[in-house]
């Protein structure tokens, strides 16, 4: 054999191990659906993630948040690979139901160890069958802003405490010209956050329950939380004129938009949403937004959990795949060196709340909330929060048949009571 | 032609065709027939254990539900305004294109404009044309005194679906005008001719001449935008969500409905069974009603 052949041999011998070795050090890919918020802010965690986990490379999809569901339904149904994935409270029935993410206390029996770190409500909403689902992304709760300038304006030092003191302060604002339609809701027929605001208005009074026991609906009955707030919306769109026809067309960012512009001085929104409208040089009425407890007997409102979870497709991938899906729930969810790194990021830098409670004594947190909110509050608001009741498979589709019948009040056509009715019929039908 | 040679050649032809027949069959038939299964069984996403044979129970509930009629009525109340006002909008524009001008041309590509935009684009601009707080509409109408303050023109049942039917025909016009420009261009000029040495005035001329001639691009056009009305689902998505209180969900909606809200792919294909049926019965009365070829033999 000539050297030249054995130099060539030598050469391919050494392809052949340095591939090889190569590949068996392929790092685990993960891929990670979210829907677009702050996608810069997700890329940069993604990356400090990787730094600190060599052996692991993750890829990000994005997707619009009012199709995102629509589009994870076309990935699970259609097997398209999905490793790990932003869920909400009102898709883990079904998503869990289809069998399409997994219980993380089945593979990492770790994860209780957090259980004691979060609010219950979030614990509540990522639970399916007793089994935890997933680790929070953010939890938050839906609030009642007001423009403390207007209400000023109007002649009020104090924000309403009741719905009628809200009806008595937009009747003010309107006589005075002030605004012509002072509240605003997100009542578009398909928004997501629609029955959010209608349940966290009902969760305001004392005897707040929609449904019994056996997940029978009891909200339409005559006297009912639901039934108060349902006519108090009517009356207030039809018969008082302060809610703002508009909010039928309605969804999150308009509002959000509009208040910005001070064409709105009530509105009842995600928590979040304070943070942005506070925001300097936002909005043309930045700085003048302030929150109350929801007005109410109890002040109760709805708390919702946003989670990361892991999807059947990562969980069958083998053990690899679940140890790196578990490292990456636990940076983005959970503890890194004993503090919540992710989470706090998006409560500093985004206004996020949070599951973790802990967090609430951090004082760089207590500092940000206060900048644009008011983190006692806060708490209190919290505190009182509680999961939506009845999170059964078909929630998804009965709240937007509950959506559809509501609007068909606002809009005249039937009674408020005759709207419950019809939503609650709904429901008894796809509980069969 | 021996026999022997048109055997090779109908083979020779059958062959060269057959790879196009079976990858349609495989994107179209394929499909349908499986969406056709799928709808006599028991398929709900979230019970992925079980999906037993149902037979026509899907047809049944889908059949015997509100939400069918109402989207059926929403529907057909779209379709009897979309197709006349896009057929005879697009006549007319291809008048006034047919007119030999210097701007012609440059007409001819502007006039395509809308219906190049993709629908979700376009429905989210006239999603803001329309908004009741900031739209364009309401700050035009207040400017012209035509209104005292900003209409909901979104939050509206009627104004709603008038806002969509607008929309949609913005976007189909142009389609519709460029196929009867087409026709229009082939008509023979000799023909106007004759007939203006005959003493025939311009209404006349377009009576006898020009619509009999362009009745085969009436039948296309009304059959397209037929079935582009009823399975319109985009653009009412984006600019409404089907709402206000369902007044603009259409049968495609109801559809969108049982499969991705609902999870019920059964019921979703069921649905899907009956929209194809029903699309196949209208394209058939329409060839029916418009058989140009006794037409021009008339």
């Amino acid at each position: 054999m000539g050297s030249r052949r054995i130099a060539v041999l030598a050469f391919l011998l050494t392809v052949i191990l340095t591939g090889s070795a190569a590949f068996g050090a392929a790092p685990v890919q993960l891929t990670f659906t979210v829907w677009s918020y702050s996608t810069d802010v997700i890329l940069d965690n993604i990356k400090k993630f990787e730094a600190a986990n060599p052996g692991i490379k993750v890829a990000l999809q994005d997707f619009a948040w009012e199709k995102y569901v629509d589009v994870m339904t076309a990935r699970f149904v259609g097997k398209t690979p999905t490793d790990l994935a932003y869920s909400s409270d009102h898709w883990l029935q079904q998503w869990a139901a289809a069998n399409w993410i997994v219980p993380l206390e089945d593979y990492f029996p770790q994860v209780n160890a957090y259980k004691p770190d979060f609010a219950p409500y979030a614990i509540e909403g990522m639970t399916y069958k007793g089994k935890l689902y997933g680790l929070p992304y953010y939890a938050d709760t839906i609030i009642f802003i007001y423009n403390e300038e207007m209400l000023k304006r109007a002649g009020f030092s104090a924000p309403p405490a009741t719905w009628d003191d809200v009806t008595k302060m937009a009747l003010a604002m309107k006589e005075k010209k002030i605004v012509e339609y002072p509240i605003m809701f997100q009542f578009q027929d398909i928004t997501p956050w629609y029955i959010e605001v209608f349940l966290s208005m009902v969760y305001s009074y004392k005897d707040y329950r929609m449904f019994d026991t056996n997940l029978n609906p009891i909200y339409d009955r005559e006297g009912s939380a639901a039934h108060k707030v349902a006519q108090w919306l009517v009356d207030g769109m039809r018969k008082h004129k302060i809610i703002n026809p508009a909010s039928l067309e309605t969804t999150e960012i308009p509002l959000v938009k509009a208040m910005g512009a001070g064409q709105v001085a009530f509105a009842v929104l995600p928590k979040y949403n304070l943070a942005d409208l506070n925001t300097p040089g936002a909005h043309a009425q930045a700085g003048k937004f302030k929150f109350a407890l929801m007005p109410g007997e109890s002040h109760g409102t709805v708390g919702f959990v946003r989670f990361y979870a892991m999807t059947k497709m990562a969980a069958d991938r083998g053990p690899a795949v679940r140890e790196a899906a578990w490292k990456f729930l636990e940076y983005f969810g959970g503890r890194t060196g004993n503090e919540f790194v992710v989470v706090k990021r998006w409560a500093l830098d985004k206004g996020l709340g949070f599951a973790q409670l802990p967090l609430y004594k951090d004082p760089q947190i207590r500092a940000a909330i206060n900048k644009w909110g008011n983190v006692t509050l806060e708490e209190q608001q919290a505190k009182l929060a509680r999961a939506k009741e009845a999170l059964t498979p078909f929630w998804g589709s009965w709240s937007l048949e509950f959506q559809k019948e509501m609007n068909k009040a606002l809009l005249g056509q039937k009674s408020a009571l005759e709207a419950l009715k019809a939503s609650a019929a709904k429901w008894r039908e796809m509980k069969k | 032609m021996p026999p022997r040679r048109q055997y090779r050649e109908t083979r020779y032809a059958y062959a060269t065709v057959l790879p196009v027949v079976l990858i349609v069959a495989l994107f179209t038939l394929y499909p349908f027939a499986f969406a056709l299964l799928t709808s006599l069984r028991e398929v709900v996403l979230y019970r992925p254990w079980s999906q037993p044979f149902v037979g026509l129970k899907n047809y049944l509930d889908v059949v015997r539900s509100e939400f069918f009629v109402a989207s059926w009525q929403h529907t057909l109340t779209f379709v009897a305004w979309a197709v006349p006002l896009a057929t005879l909008l697009g006549f007319a524009v291809a008048h006034l294109l047919n007119a030999r001008t210097p701007l012609a041309p440059l007409l001819n590509v502007v006039i395509l404009l809308p219906w190049a935009i993709p629908t979700v684009i376009s429905g989210i601009i006239w999603a803001w044309i329309f908004n009741s707080s900031y739209g364009a509409f309401n700050g035009a109408l207040y400017s012209l005194g035509l209104i005292d303050s900003y209409l909901p023109w979104l939050s509206r049942p009627r104004s709603a679906l008038a806002c969509v039917l607008f929309a949609h025909i913005w976007k189909e016009v142009p389609l519709t005008s460029i196929l009867y420009l087409a026709a229009l261009q082939a008509i023979p000029e000799e023909l106007y001719d004759a007939a203006r040495v005959d003493g025939a005035g311009a209404l006349a001329a377009l009576r006898r001449i020009t619509v009999p001639l362009v009745l085969p691009t009436t039948l296309i056009v009304l059959v397209y935008e037929t079935m582009v009305g009823i399975v319109t689902f985009d653009l009412l998505y984006v600019m409404t969500g089907g709402g206000p209180a369902g007044a603009t969900s259409l049968i495609s909606y109801y559809l969108y409905n049982s499969m991705f809200v609902a999870f019920n792919f059964g019921q979703g294909a069921a649905l899907a069974v009956l929209l194809a049926l029903a699309l196949v019965a209208l394209i058939a009365l329409y060839l029916r009603l418009l058989r140009s070829e006794e037409i021009y033999a008339t």
